[in-house]
């Protein structure tokens, strides 16, 4: 099997209806959530989905996870084609692609144990019957996590636990099933920044010691340095600029990634700098501006940005961005 | 291979449950009176043959010359028209009417539960035919159609019980309906999905265990409207002829002349009967509601009152600071339990135009800080010491009507998570109007309308924008249209309590860069309330940082970031992602933040702190003086000053 096609995504569209126009339109309008999105992730690989509210990245991973199916493209693992499976095929990839959640406070079951809730998807597998060895799995996954020693906290309720606490319950409970692929969601946005740098470095450690590769998905550019291998950065249903870590964050080249790069904020009153302020919010999906997406919030914005599609531009062999004003 | 649904759950863990449930209860007053008043009539019920004097099964022990005497030593409730004793009748009128309540109860509560689950659930083609037939049946007068029913069948206690029981389900199912599709809706079943749970799985782990607590609820109310129903089909005369309950006993007494004779006895027992067990089913209800249903239990904000402290020295207020804070120390005072230290010996100083930022993590009591300011905490929470000056006047001793003029018009805040805070049926525009008019009631309405749109303007809202509805707006829109609210009466400060949090960054900036505009242009002195140091580094001109209550560090914005002094603002600038050095692991700060109700004995941060030494784990750490506007309580600071 080839390295580089451990998860190959490509032209992968997802379309909501939006409902008619009018009561008796004939057009139905539709919410362009991804528009053909392209990627691959390798093996222990780290890349990093940046984005706005808005730009289709919760749906991607949710596309990603099978909850949704796509409306055009293909996903594919390990070389096998994963975008269309019947329900039993679904649950056997579903043990090695996990995904942890935003928001450690809803994603728990409230009437839940911490075993229960950790316990479970070894149930829903049917895997690892005998008691002992389903403890010792809960056991191994849970200090993985972090959550040294287990005993203290497998008897205990969601809401007797910190917001750290509950967001290493909910990686404990995805690694419990032992995946290859960690689909993190926002994974930090609700936790306080001094528990975040906490989580980041779990993850990290994880994909070290377990091989795992790390799909992070967040609205942070600022949080996805050091962590990541490559950042993917979207806009509006596309990604617009990919490519390692280092590039993007140190030579962006699409507008929009100076702009998110020019607005993380810097702990530091002697760096203020001018920053790049996008006025206005990302369109509506329904009406997706035509030719380049980005071109009625770009501040350095061409005439014909209006009206052609900007194809990816390769910047180095790693690094890609859709940009016209980058064709030469 | 197929994997089981149904888990074998320890038998403990239920025992827990349950336990920890009835301790709960035994502290709801109503519900226990509600449960208590069941419990005597279900006693009765069980052991009537030992209770009653004489058994009403038989008719051979009664006497013909008794018909309807009056309470007397021999018949505790009186006679009725055949010269029974009331009382006997009364206790195994108890059984009858019990059974026909709780089995009726159970099928519509089976049938409810079942319809609501499946509708709610897989929601659809389904969802629509069953609310549509739940519909038709909520229509149709239940009492009517029992009678119908009844009537054309043989009237026996089987079918009493089955045509109260399957006309009786419609609440139940709607109710279900609705908390299933709340539960169907929450993170942790997609996150159930995402493991790779059936429905089967998430119904019976997920939703049931909500969905329960309401159910209990509605089953408790749904046994008392069986009894009721059964009561009236007895009293129409439409009971079992062979089972006596306390509708019927009502039926015979009225249709053989108990009211012409002036016989009450033989009216009043089986009606306080049937008053008792519906009133005592009602209040268990309500009992249980409150314990199990935990959006009851909620805490209003109470504008505190002043506090009179003794033997205070009087201090002059800083010269030409607007708002100063002096040693402040609030407490959380429930009965039962130790004070939560929620805030203790906070001063600060803020002048026109100056920003300062007040940063901790979610639990160090910024947001009490902040809500005491105005007086606008829950109400154990107190403020045991300290002055907050505005302007010379001290707002801890001020009385209620002067308070209300300065909260808003002086200061105001803009509360954390907009959505929230807009009231989603009003326009965003009449919300802002009614903010002026609660403080400038004589306003024309031209006036009011202009100055609506100028605010609007004032935080970057085009005026037509005026007419929406807070869901027409984005996030960033709310959170500018709460500013606008805030700004309605021309306030002096502004309380920002977290107001980025949950945006995302370019939005952020918009605020940021709005509120930094609105300071150089109305020259106003903002207070932000942020758990972020990268937001205070952008904007503020000084910063406190506050720890488990207390100032940790308090100085100028270059002091705090390129000289901290306290190990914990230390620790906190390096967990923070810096893009500047962006190859650099994040540091964390082990551990969490000590709870304000069982707070450390000597420095709250020595648990966490890498650099702690014993006198930190014994010993308090004053405030220390290290410059002009630079202050750190910490011992190691001491040494070196």
């Amino acid at each position: 099997m080839n390295k580089e096609n451990f998860l190959e995504v490509r032209g992968l569209k997802k379309y909501f209806d939006a409902g008619r126009l009018r009561l008796f339109s004939r057009e139905t309008r539709f919410v362009h959530a991804v528009d053909g999105v392209s990627f691959n992730l390798r093996r222990s690989e780290v890349l990093a989905l940046v984005g706005e509210s808005g730009c289709g990245k919760s749906t991607l991973s949710l596309l990603l996870m099978g909850l949704e199916n796509p409306t055009e493209g293909s996903i594919s693992f390990e070389g096998r084609d994963i975008t269309h499976l019947n329900d039993h095929e679904r649950k056997g990839l579903r043990r090695k692609i996990q995904m942890v959640f935003q928001d450690p406070y809803e994603s728990l079951n409230p009437t839940q144990t911490i075993e229960e809730i950790i316990n479970e998807p070894l149930l829903v597998h049917g895997i690892a019957k005998d008691k002992k060895e389903r403890d010792e799995r809960v056991k191994k996954a849970m200090e993985d996590a972090g959550l040294k020693p287990a005993e203290v906290y497998l008897s205990r309720f969601p809401h007797e636990l910190s917001g750290g606490q509950r967001q290493r319950v909910v990686i404990a409970a995805a690694l419990v099933l032992e995946p290859e692929i960690l689909l993190a969601d926002e994974p930090v946005s609700m936790l306080d920044v001094s528990i975040r740098a906490e989580i980041i470095n779990l993850l990290a450690e994880l994909r070290i010691t377990r091989q795992i590769a790390v799909i992070f998905i967040t609205h942070d550019l600022g949080s996805v340095g050091f962590f990541a291998d490559r950042v993917a950065v979207m806009y509006l249903g596309r990604i617009v600029e990919i490519g390692t870590m280092l590039e993007v964050l140190e030579k962006p080249e699409h507008p929009y990634t100076k702009a998110l790069i020019s607005v993380i904020p810097v702990p530091n009153p002697r760096l203020r700098h001018e920053r790049i302020i996008l006025q206005g919010e990302t369109p509506s999906p329904i009406d997706v501006p035509s030719g380049c997406r980005f071109h009625p919030r770009c501040p350095v914005a061409i005439a014909i940005c209006k009206d052609s599609d900007p194809p990816f531009i390769a910047l180095s062999k790693t690094h890609q961005a859709a940009c016209l004003l980058l064709v030469k | 291979m197929e994997t089981t649904i149904l888990v074998a759950k320890p038998k403990s863990q239920w025992l827990v449950r349950l336990l920890n449930f009835w301790r709960v209860f035994t502290k709801n007053s109503i519900g226990i009176v509600g449960l208590a008043m069941l419990v005597v009539i279900i006693l009765m019920a069980i052991f009537a043959p030992a209770i009653a004097p004489y058994d009403s099964s038989s008719s051979a022990e009664f006497q013909v010359g008794d018909i309807y005497n009056p309470p007397s030593a021999a018949h505790w409730f009186g006679t009725d028209d055949a010269g029974q004793d009331v009382f006997s009748n009364f206790v195994f009128g108890a059984r009858v009417s019990l059974i026909v309540g709780f089995f009726a109860a159970f099928i519509s509560i089976i049938i409810g539960g079942v319809l609501g689950l499946v509708a709610g659930f897989f929601g659809g083609r389904w969802e629509n035919l069953l609310m549509r037939f739940t519909d038709i049946m909520l229509v149709i007068p239940d009492l009517p159609l029992m009678v119908v029913i009844v009537a054309l069948t043989k009237p026996s206690l089987m079918n009493i019980i089955f045509v109260i029981g399957i006309l009786g389900w419609t609440t139940t199912a709607r109710v279900v309906r609705s908390q299933t599709l709340a539960v169907k809706s929450r993170k942790f079943v997609l996150r159930a999905r995402a493991v790779g749970a059936g429905n089967g799985h998430i119904i019976a782990h997920h939703i049931l265990p909500l969905v329960m607590p309401i159910l209990v609820v509605q089953a408790v109310l749904v046994v008392s409207l069986a009894i009721l129903n059964e009561s009236t089909l007895s009293f129409l005369g439409l009971g079992d002829p062979t089972a006596l309950s306390w509708g019927q006993m009502l039926n015979y007494a009225f249709g053989r002349g108990a009211m012409s004779i002036g016989a009450w006895w033989a009216l009043l027992f089986p009606g306080l009967g049937i008053v008792w067990v519906v009133l005592g089913l009602t209040l268990l209800g309500q009992g249980l509601e409150q314990v199990l249903n935990p959006r009851l239990d909620t805490h209003h904000l109470m504008p505190s009152k002043p506090t009179v402290q003794s033997g205070r020295v009087e201090l002059n207020p800083e010269k030409g600071a607007l708002l100063e804070v002096q040693n402040l120390s609030i407490h959380y005072i429930n009965e039962g339990k130790p004070a939560a230290r929620a805030v203790e010996d906070i001063s600060f100083t803020l002048s026109k135009g100056e920003l300062i930022g007040l940063v901790g993590e979610s639990g160090c009591g910024k947001t009490t800080l902040m809500l005491s300011l105005l007086r606008l905490l829950p109400s154990a929470g107190q403020i045991v010491n300290g002055r907050v000056f505005f302007n010379g006047k001290d707002l801890t001793a001020v009385g209620d009507e002067e308070l209300n003029t300065i909260r808003w018009k002086e200061i105001s805040i803009v509360f954390q998570g907009a959505m929230n805070a807009l009231n989603p049926v009003r326009t965003v525009g009449e919300q802002i109007a009614e903010a002026i008019v609660k403080h400038m009631p004589a306003m024309p309405h031209e006036q009011l309308q202009a100055r609506v749109t100028e605010l609007l303007d004032l935080v970057g809202i085009a005026a037509d924008h005026k007419e929406h509805y807070p869901h027409q707006y984005s996030g960033g829109m709310r959170q500018r249209a709460m500013i606008a609210m805030a700004l309605a009466c021309n306030p002096q400060v502004i309380i920002a309590d977290e107001p980025t949090t949950a945006l995302d960054v370019m939005i952020q900036a918009q605020i940021l860069e709005l509120l930094d505009s609105l300071r150089k242009k109305l020259g106003l002195a903002i207070i932000f309330v942020t758990h972020d140091l990268g937001v205070v580094a952008e904007i503020c001109d000084k910063v406190l940082v506050m720890y488990g209550g207390v100032t940790a560090e308090y100085a100028d914005v270059d002091t705090i970031y390129n000289e901290p002094r306290h190990p914990y603002t230390q620790e906190l600038l390096k967990a923070f992602p810096d893009l500047t050095k962006p190859k650099k692991k994040l540091s964390s700060i082990p551990g969490y933040p000590p709870r304000l109700d069982a707070l450390p004995a000597g420095c709250r941060f020595a648990p966490r702190c890498p650099l702690a030494f014993d006198r930190c784990r014994t010993e308090q750490p004053l405030l220390h003086k290290l410059g002009d506007m630079h202050f750190a309580s910490c011992h190691l600071v001491e040494a070196s000053k």
